[in-house]
């Protein structure tokens, strides 16, 4: 009895032993983890089922803010520039870099020159990289219009960002401008990674460039592209830094996504003076929830079929 | 027969410079492709590098500056009050990025040695973290730094990164842990060296260019970052270099050679580093990407 009784709390203190240093390692990043993020969505969802103007007590109002949202016109049209934003730049950031990926692939001359190049504009801020295509896609001294009428394409000159209908095509320009190095750079990685006896086995099979490409390429790069997917995908879902600099979500809400509405609900555009801090919750909410259901869908359908090698 | 054989490899030869007159010219149109995307890349920034330079009056005139004149750059410098600015952000920068490097290497090295109930479960909760939006956690942590008392406060605007920060570190550092040998450890707890002991002098030292890795992607993030630097700051001496460049738009309008020269001098550090650092640079973006 005495003897087992020591055992127990050998092993007691053994566990306790081997327990303690991971444990001690984890603490700094729990507490973080747990003050700076778990917390602060708890907060969020709580803020979401509130009225609140950040003034005068909050007021408890349920499921009124989500059922408010469908009502919303501009939260509506919002969503809708979201979607598009999103599924244009998943399908051209996606494709594009990737087809740039594999001709500097293809054993060219300078293709470290080529990919520093394209990679400068992803270390820009958003910031900077909105304030300078806002100056060219001026209308008045912009660089575009004067480049269009200097070639003497001047009846092609637009409003750009001051144009509704142009807008959001404006803003993806900029945003496929400014992320192709950062993806280009993933696939080219990826590429250099695929066995060139693939590639000497297709060859010898008769296989041509094309059926290269879908045959041994796609198929071997399958998991560096769910994941551009899904970083594509998280990062339209939640734009914001670069339509606010350029338009603030104007003219007139044309270029309003979730992330621009949201913000100038809760802080508005030029100090909004009836903030509404529980819908504007709300709709970041409705943001986590896309990118979190979007991103789990789009990881489980690559994984679907994935062909093993 | 002599003569079929001479017709056929005369034959042969057409076709081998058929195929290599095809090969000359699919390499040079690769490279018109890439020429052509270099050229729409670059051009944007090179415009701005020109307008920057020129006088106030020829900005409209032409591409190239018919003189370098670098004035615009001290008069940016001293009325958006860039020192200031570049400051605010270096404080910020450095701070959380000294915090995050010591939060994730020690996460990253528990998670990477040691075997425990539940960890696997506890990873993938820590750097869960890392889908979820800022905006989701934007208008509570207003709140808690309003709360805290560190609203427009530089270390406030660090303390609110955290979160969205750590658990990609995290994620590198335990990628890079675990590429590095186990028998080191028990070696020196064969030794006698204390658990603590194993991860300072053994890992450590080896950590370094993942330690820098996370060093680059961090300084970067911080240092562009745009909506918390914005909304919890409004104090015009303690705005970071984003949300003053942002503010300059109003001030300057139309005055492009103004907002070129102070984009340009905002630019200056982070390219500095870019270039320096270049190698890890990449490695580090691209190694999140293809350890995953």
């Amino acid at each position: 009895m005495a003897i087992e009784t020591w055992h127990q709390e050998k092993s007691l203190s053994r566990t306790l032993r081997e327990a303690a240093p991971p444990l001690l390692f984890l603490t700094p990043a729990a507490i973080v983890l747990l003050v700076f993020m778990a917390v602060p969505v708890i907060n969020a969802v709580l803020l979401s089922l509130q009225s609140w103007n950040g003034m005068t007590p909050a007021v408890w109002v349920g499921l009124s803010n989500y059922a408010s949202l469908f009502r919303d016109r501009i939260f509506l049209f919002a969503f809708g520039n979201t979607a598009y934003f999103t599924i244009v730049t998943v399908i051209f950031q996606t494709i594009v870099p990737l087809l740039i990926a594999i001709l500097l692939n293809a054993g060219i001359r300078g293709s470290t020159v080529f990919r520093t190049l394209y990679f400068m504009p992803v270390i820009i801020s958003l910031t900077i990289s909105g304030l300078l295509w806002a100056m060219i896609y001026e209308p008045n001294f912009g660089m575009l219009n004067s480049l269009l009428q200097g070639v003497g394409l001047g009846g092609l000159t637009q409003l750009w960002l001051a144009d509704p209908h142009l807008v959001m095509p404006c803003i993806i320009v900029v945003s496929i401008w400014q992320s192709l190095g950062f993806y280009l750079v993933i696939y080219f990685a990826a590429l250099q990674n695929i066995p060139r006896e693939l590639y000497e086995a297709a060859a010898i099979d008769g296989a041509n460039a094309w059926h290269k490409l879908i045959h041994v390429t796609v198929p071997m790069l399958r998991p560096v592209m769910v994941l551009v997917v899904v970083l594509n995908t998280v990062n339209g879902v939640k734009a914001f830094d670069q339509i606010w600099v350029m338009t603030a979500g104007g003219p007139n809400h044309a270029s309003d996504t979730l992330g621009t509405y949201l913000y100038s609900i809760a802080f508005g555009a030029m100090g909004s003076s009836n903030p509404q801090l529980g819908y504007a919750t709300a709709i970041a909410i409705v943001i986590l929830i896309l990118s979190f259901v979007l991103s789990v869908i789009q990881i489980r359908l690559g994984r679907r079929n994935e062909v093993e090698y | 027969m002599s003569i079929a054989s001479q017709s056929l490899a005369v034959r042969h030869e057409a076709e081998i410079s058929r195929t290599r007159f095809l090969l000359v010219f699919n390499r040079m149109l690769i490279y018109v492709v890439l020429v052509a995307i270099a050229v729409v890349e670059a051009f944007p920034l090179l415009w701005m590098l020109m307008t920057s330079v020129k006088n106030q009056r020829e900005v409209f005139s032409s591409f190239l500056p018919t003189r370098l004149d670098f004035s615009n750059f001290q008069r940016v410098w001293i009325a958006m009050n860039l020192p200031m600015h570049l400051a605010n952000s270096i404080y910020v920068t450095v701070l959380t990025v000294c915090i995050v490097v010591v939060v994730a290497t020690s996460a990253g090295y528990a998670f990477a040695r040691y075997r425990f109930p539940g960890r696997d479960l506890l990873f993938y909760i820590f750097i869960g973290a890392m889908m979820i939006p800022g905006q989701a956690i934007l208008i509570p942590m207003f709140q808690f730094l309003k709360a805290i008392g560190l609203l427009n406060s530089l270390t406030g605007l660090s303390l609110s990164y955290l979160g969205g920060s750590t658990a990609f570190a995290i994620f590198l550092m335990r990628a890079f842990f675990l590429s590095l040998p186990t028998e080191l450890g028990d070696a020196a707890r064969i030794d006698g060296a204390s658990e603590f002991g194993v991860f300072w002098h053994v890992y450590l030292p080896l950590a370094k260019a993942g330690i820098a890795t996370v060093v680059i992607i961090q300084s970067l993030g911080t240092w562009n970052e745009f909506m918390f630097s914005n909304t919890f700051i409004s104090n015009p001496n303690l705005k970071t270099i984003q949300p003053s460049l942002y503010q300059a738009i109003g001030r300057y309008a139309t005055d492009y050679t103004a907002l070129s020269s102070g984009l340009i001098l905002a630019l200056i550090p982070i390219v500095a580093v870019y270039l320096i650092l270049q190698k890890q640079f990449i490695a580090g973006l691209t190694a999140g990407a293809l350890k995953g």
